[in-house]
């Protein structure tokens, strides 16, 4: 199916795109409009726009909201989830040092790409990376 | 730097329900985090980029959840002068906090790990690059154990 974003993706959307095709939708296609834009494609599904089913919601971000809503439970999802909180939105306690980095290293693959499509592609090798080493590493929750 | 009057700024006025109590400390906690300056115990400012677009955007969905109501402008400021006066007062709070890091960093005991995370929050919140800041920064790095380099 069809999934629709805002333009210039970065860790949290990247971690969202990362999920739908590893999880959710293998054959998702992602389509961007441009940050603001009111009226969005028919029939593609938005996420992390203001207002959608699939935003941020109470203070977390749209990757954590993802997991609830495809009721996804794997507890090393989990701590990726309280990772990109951190690092995508004003948290009051920080718990996790990857998330600045994490922060600076999307916003950087973005720059580095052509455009937002290969953006993701790009961000998807860094997310399976975090998945492996938080596996390894005694899953916190 | 673009000249102070060209600054755009975001501003967020809102209002959250008296209880729970602890939806309103949130809240505030997060924009005292983000570094916003409170003009007039009304109106939340912060110079607008991207990311503090997005961080006000997304608190404001925040507070409509908690039964708030938030509004969110870009503006720029009209009156001579003004514009510098808000940027020297964003500038005079990273003064203050990284001149208390030095202060610390005088005693002999002084806790080099709490005073490098405590760099990197005032960092963060230093929107106008205080030259203060660099100071601090060489200072830490100065303060390093082991072989000088």
């Amino acid at each position: 199916m069809k999934w629709v974003t805002w333009e210039q993706v970065g860790v949290d959307r990247m971690a969202c795109a990362w999920l739908i095709t590893k999880y959710i939708d293998r054959d998702a296609e992602f389509l961007f409009v441009p940050a603001g834009q009111k009226t969005l494609p028919e029939g593609a599904e938005p996420f992390d726009i203001p207002g959608v089913r699939l935003s941020h919601h109470r203070g977390h971000c749209t990757f954590y909201t993802m997991l609830r809503e495809y009721d996804l439970r794997d507890p090393v999802l989990q701590r990726i989830a309280r990772v990109v909180d951190e690092a995508d939105t004003v948290q009051d306690v920080m718990l996790e040092p990857a998330a600045a980095g994490l922060d600076v290293i999307c916003r950087g693959i973005r720059l580095v790409s052509p455009d937002d499509q290969v953006a993701l592609e790009r961000g998807s090798l860094i997310y399976d990376a975090l998945y492996a080493q938080l596996h390894v590493e005694a899953p916190e929750g | 730097m673009e000249k102070p009057q060209e600054i755009p700024w975001v501003l967020l006025v809102y209002k959250i329900p008296r209880e729970p109590t602890s939806s309103r400390a949130t809240i505030w906690r997060k924009l005292k985090r983000l570094g916003a300056l409170l003009l007039h115990d009304a109106v939340w400012v912060l110079p607008a980029t991207p990311w503090t677009r997005e961080q006000f955007q997304w608190l404001a969905v925040e507070i409509g959840e908690l039964e708030g109501e938030a509004y969110l402008w870009e503006s720029h400021l009209l009156l001579n002068g003004q514009a510098d006066a808000l940027m020297h007062q964003f500038q005079a709070r990273a003064d203050i906090a990284y001149q208390e890091i030095l202060n610390e960093l005088e005693q002999d005991d002084a806790d080099l790990i709490a005073l490098s995370r405590k760099y990197q929050q005032v960092r963060a919140q230093d929107y106008f690059h205080s030259e203060l800041g660099i100071h601090v920064r060489e200072r830490l790095m100065g303060a390093r154990g082991g072989f000088a380099s």
